[in-house]
């Protein structure tokens, strides 16, 4: 029991910081509901990032208050439903770019230190 | 995100969600699973709706104000539930915050705010001492040449001003005159305190020369009251005393000068106040000259910044003593200092911290009580606590919970007791004793507000943490057990209501000691043997401030005064029911004046050490008018009119001038101000309180005809009661001289009562808070003993229903209420022997240790907390035991 709550906990640290920036990369596709944005990223990583709704909506609710994002009520393509699309807004896309950059940032720092290119010898 | 939006933007997140679960679901059936199990996977997949939505919103920003808002409406819920709760709690907290602000308004008025002053920390009140060889240090008046003296050579002075508190009958319209406060003051005293006329100009040094225009600088007050706030008043006349001034300046409306008193023993209370205008004083030939006499004035110093008030008094004091020793002096002076707000509330302090802490123990008293009822409310609601606590509220949401309710108590009281406090002040106000400085400045400001709202916060946490904290401790589990544990939470609960009982009853039996020792002390000063008899006694104090009767620099006003006191003694006895008629050079009961040495020819001492009297001149009826015996000798009588340098000393002046030897016969120097014609002792009098109450006065008697004083004292002795002689009194007084000012008139008794203002106003307002303890506690103990009775209604069933008698029934309530009632008296009687060290100076000849005192009020206290267990213990006793097991 105490192994999947430490899983959890793992996963949930994880998402912590990043969360707004996969959003944000997925919405670059286009305009998508809460339900896509979830199911989409979870795919993608092939079911390592499991999509927990208890942070995503917060997530969007977060981005659209910042700007980031606008929401507005369309019906689906395929369904004869409503549903709440998410889209980019310019400042939008300029944060991702910065999130983008902070973490690759941070993505090579911490490479190297873990993984250190021994140049000198 | 505005406010307003919230609503429909939750309605928006939740069709959102629900369109997303909904999409959840079609795609778990779509993956083969049947429609029931679709659901609850979807269900599962998506998580605590509920919660995401409460995260979600989170988000918006307005979450803490939701929950205030959300823990405002259950608190007012729950009042509502509960009303009769609701209306104890708010009169209780109205009223005692009310009279708390009240009091406060007016402490912070007297004691703590500055003058509005410039720099008015720095400003002090400076006086001499003077070595008595028998008595000790005296504090006394200032000379004008010390000051001059002082003023020259102090380094840490910045200035000083010298000045006098006066009076000057003023008539604006041609009516009788009437008589105001004045302040005589060298020229600068405005500019060293900062204070700028608002019309007009200061009072500049010339002003002061000899031979100067006559001129006066107008008070705010005054000049709205003599010129109706006429703008053009500069250059005006206003006549004072019959002389004309010039109007050069008018100060601005927030200037209040205070009144300083002479010296400890030496007020001014008949002036009331105000000080309605400013002259500027002109030294006479005595103040430039009399270095060992004259102590006629008060001084008001800024110091220089940085310096200490010590430095400054021991730099002032060398200075003095080395004057001393360089003049001659025949006696050592000394220097007396104290800062200006402090020295101008001395008198006042003390009672007023102490009701202060009074008001403060009330308070308290209801806050315990308060609380009291919380703590029962939160263990019966301790079912929904657990309730709450199962669900997932967190600690601090509980506690926040449980203490809205106390903060909306809190400030709904807290402005009611607000608005009360508008008419506490004007309570307070009417029965304060004139004499209490810087009144005029009591009112409901902005600090008092801030005082009234911070105590109202602090007081519904006081009251309510403890009943919160306890929310704490009720574990979730409790929910899911049955209400048939009950009897444990009433033990539970008991001992935190039994302490706070014992605290109530301690700072009761502690407020109701020192109610009793004010009111014995105050009934001690009352009833004592004044050596007078002031019923059936009407006096009148009449002022000749007249150009007619002259000054002291004039030539000889003796005949005009003297004619008018003869004339209105004569009339005032043909008055109906007049048994007899006096006169007097002083009002009775206002404080020592005109105090002067007593010299003897036979046995000179040097100056300084003579004893002092209070020479009243007085004419033959004044003894037999007031009912004091003459001991020795005779009464001045008509026949020594043509020869009237003879003189009547009281017992104690004969104990200090003549001790063992028989005064009868003896000269005594210098009653008369204009003369050192010598007096011949003709008789010792009865000592008397005619001074104040509070002691017997030295005194020295010489006939009105040697002295006729500008302000004399008319005492009519008539079975004609007080208020049908007054307005007969004034028209007699009047017909004799219509420009006399009358600023005393009322019996004998008003003034005797007046004199004891302050000690009646603290026995009075005392017993008001000592009756609302009382109270108080007495709700307290049968609050707490009513609530355990009705929780313990099935224990008390049974123990009937077994065989117990009523008789034992009464007792086992009685002795639950014993142990909290007896420990709170004895921790209250413990604390009152620290306490009451603090109270020995407000109290007159009263021991702090008056047996009748504490014990009446612990007695008193018992009986009051019996009576209040009387009725939950009666209610146990009849419990019907079918009853209280059948409710099982």
């Amino acid at each position: 029991m105490s192994s999947t709550k430490e899983k959890a906990q793992q996963r949930a640290n994880l998402l912590q910081g990043t969360l707004d920036m996969l959003i944000l990369r997925t919405l670059l596709y286009g305009p998508a509901h809460g339900h896509q944005i979830g199911k989409h990223i979870q795919r993608t990583t092939n079911d390592f990032l499991q999509m927990q709704h208890g942070s995503l909506y917060p997530a969007l609710h977060r981005l659209e208050q910042r700007g980031w994002v606008t929401s507005k009520w369309e019906t689906a393509p395929d369904k004869n439903r409503e549903f709440k699309y998410y889209r980019l807004t310019e400042k939008g896309k300029k944060q991702l770019v910065v999130e983008e950059s902070k973490w690759k940032q941070m993505a090579e720092a911490v490479s190297s230190v873990m993984w250190p290119v021994t140049e000198e010898n | 995100m505005r406010w307003w939006q919230i609503r429909k933007r939750d309605a928006d997140l939740e069709r959102e969600l629900r369109s997303d679960l909904e999409l959840e679901e079609e795609e778990q059936r779509d993956n083969g699973l049947p429609p029931d199990e679709a659901r609850r996977a979807a269900s599962r997949a998506f998580g605590n709706v509920t919660l995401i939505r409460e995260k979600t919103r989170e988000t918006w920003g307005w979450a803490p104000f939701e929950r205030l808002w959300q823990d405002l409406r259950y608190g007012m819920r729950q009042l509502r539930r509960s009303p009769g709760f609701a209306v104890i709690a708010l009169c209780t907290l109205s009223l005692s915050i009310g009279a708390a602000t009240s009091v406060f308004s007016v402490v912070n008025a007297v004691l703590l705010k500055p003058f509005a002053f410039r720099d008015a920390d720095r400003l002090l009140v400076v006086r001499e001492t003077e070595d008595k060889a028998g008595s000790g240090r005296e504090i006394v008046p200032d000379n004008y040449r010390h000051f001059l003296y002082l003023k020259e050579n102090a380094k840490t002075l910045e200035d000083a001003a010298i000045f006098r508190h006066s009076a000057g009958s003023i008539s604006p319209n041609g009516d009788h005159p009437r008589v105001v406060g004045t302040v005589i003051t060298s020229p600068n005293l405005f500019r060293l305190l900062g204070v700028r006329p608002m019309l007009g100009r200061n009072f500049v040094d010339a002003d002061a020369r000899k031979g100067a225009a006559h001129i006066v600088v107008l008070s705010y007050e005054g000049w709205r009251e003599f010129f109706s706030g006429d703008s053009n008043v500069i250059g005006k006349t206003l006549r004072i005393n019959g002389e004309p001034n010039t109007v050069i300046g008018v100060l601005p409306p927030g200037m209040h000068f205070p009144q300083v008193a002479l010296s400890p023993k030496i007020h001014f209370q008949e002036l009331g106040q105000n000080v309605m205008l400013y002259e500027p004083f002109v030294p006479a030939e005595r103040d430039l000259k009399n270095d060992t006499g004259n102590f006629n004035y008060s001084v008001i110093a800024r110091l220089n910044p940085g310096v200490t008030v010590p430095q400054a008094h021991a730099e002032l004091g060398a200075l003095l003593s080395s004057y001393t020793v360089s003049s001659h002096l025949p006696v050592r002076f000394g220097i007396a200092i104290a800062p200006l707000a402090q020295d101008v509330a001395s008198g006042v302090r003390g009672g007023l911290w102490l009701l202060f802490a009074a008001v403060g123990a009330v308070l308290l008293i209801a806050c315990v009580n308060l609380a009291n009822l919380q703590f029962a409310r939160a263990v019966s609601a301790e079912h929904e606590t657990a309730v709450r606590a199962a669900l997932g509220a967190s600690r601090s949401r509980q506690i926040m919970a449980r203490l809205t309710e106390s903060l909306i108590l809190a400030v709904i009281g807290g402005m009611a007791g607000i608005a009360l406090a508008f008419l506490g002040v004007r309570m307070l106000l009417a029965l304060v004793p004139a004499n209490i400085p810087r009144l005029e400045e009591v009112r409901i400001s902005v600090p008092v507000l801030l005082f009234a709202v911070a105590l109202s916060m602090l007081v519904a946490i006081a009251f309510g943490i403890l009943p919160a904290l306890r929310s704490l401790r009720v574990p979730p589990h409790a929910a899911l057990q049955t209400n048939s544990s009950r009897t444990a939470n009433v033990r539970d609960g008991q001992r935190m209501r039994n302490i706070m009982v014992a605290a109530q009853l301690t700072c009761t039996v502690v407020l109701l000691i020192v109610t009793a020792l004010s009111l014995r002390s105050f009934s001690h000063l009352m009833h004592q043997n004044r050596g007078f008899d002031a019923s059936h006694v009407t006096v009148a104090g009449v002022d000749l401030f007249a150009p007619q009767y002259g000054d002291f620099s004039s030539k000889n006003p003796q005949p005009v005064k003297q004619a008018f006191a003869d004339r209105a003694l004569a009339a005032l006895r043909q008055l109906p029911g007049v048994e007899s008629s006096a006169l007097t050079s002083a009002t009775p009961l206002k404080g020592e004046t005109w105090v002067d040495y007593l010299h003897r020819p036979d046995r000179p001492l040097p100056d300084g050490q003579e004893p002092l009297v209070n020479v009243r001149f007085i004419d033959p009826d004044y003894l037999p008018t007031m009912r004091i015996p003459v001991v020795a000798g005779r009464n001045i009588s008509a026949g020594d009119r043509g020869d009237p340098y003879v003189a009547l000393i009281s017992e104690r002046t004969a104990r200090e001038a003549f001790p063992g030897e028989d005064p009868i016969g003896r000269k005594i120097g210098s009653l008369a101000p204009d003369s050192d014609h010598l007096f011949t002792v003709v008789g010792v009098v009865a000592d008397t309180r005619i001074n104040g109450l509070k002691d017997t006065a030295a005194m020295a008697y010489a006939p009105y005809w040697v002295f006729t004083h500008w302000t004399l004292s008319f005492l009519v002795r008539s079975s004609q009661p007080s208020d049908v002689l007054i307005p007969e009194m004034r028209r007699v007084l009047w017909q004799v001289d219509p420009q006399v000012a009358i600023p005393v008139l009322k019996s004998m008794d008003e003034q005797v009562s007046e004199s004891a203002a302050t000690d009646r106003f603290q026995a009075i307002v005392l017993s008001g808070f000592g009756i609302s303890a009382l109270l108080l506690a007495l709700l307290g103990v049968y609050g707490v003993l009513a609530y355990s009775v009705s929780l313990r209604q099935q224990e008390f069933g049974i123990r009937i229903a077994l065989g117990s008698g009523k008789g034992s029934m009464v007792g086992l309530v009685l002795r639950q209420a014993a142990y909290p009632v007896l420990f709170g008296t004895a921790a209250g009687l413990a604390i009152s022997f620290v306490v009451l060290r603090w109270v020995r100076s407000l109290l007159y000849q009263t021991p702090v240790m008056d047996p009748l005192a504490i014990s009446g009020s612990v007695l008193l206290l018992l009986a009051v907390s019996a009576t209040a267990a009387m009725i939950p213990a009666y209610r146990a006793a009849s419990v019907d035991p079918m009853r209280a097991l059948r409710s099982e």
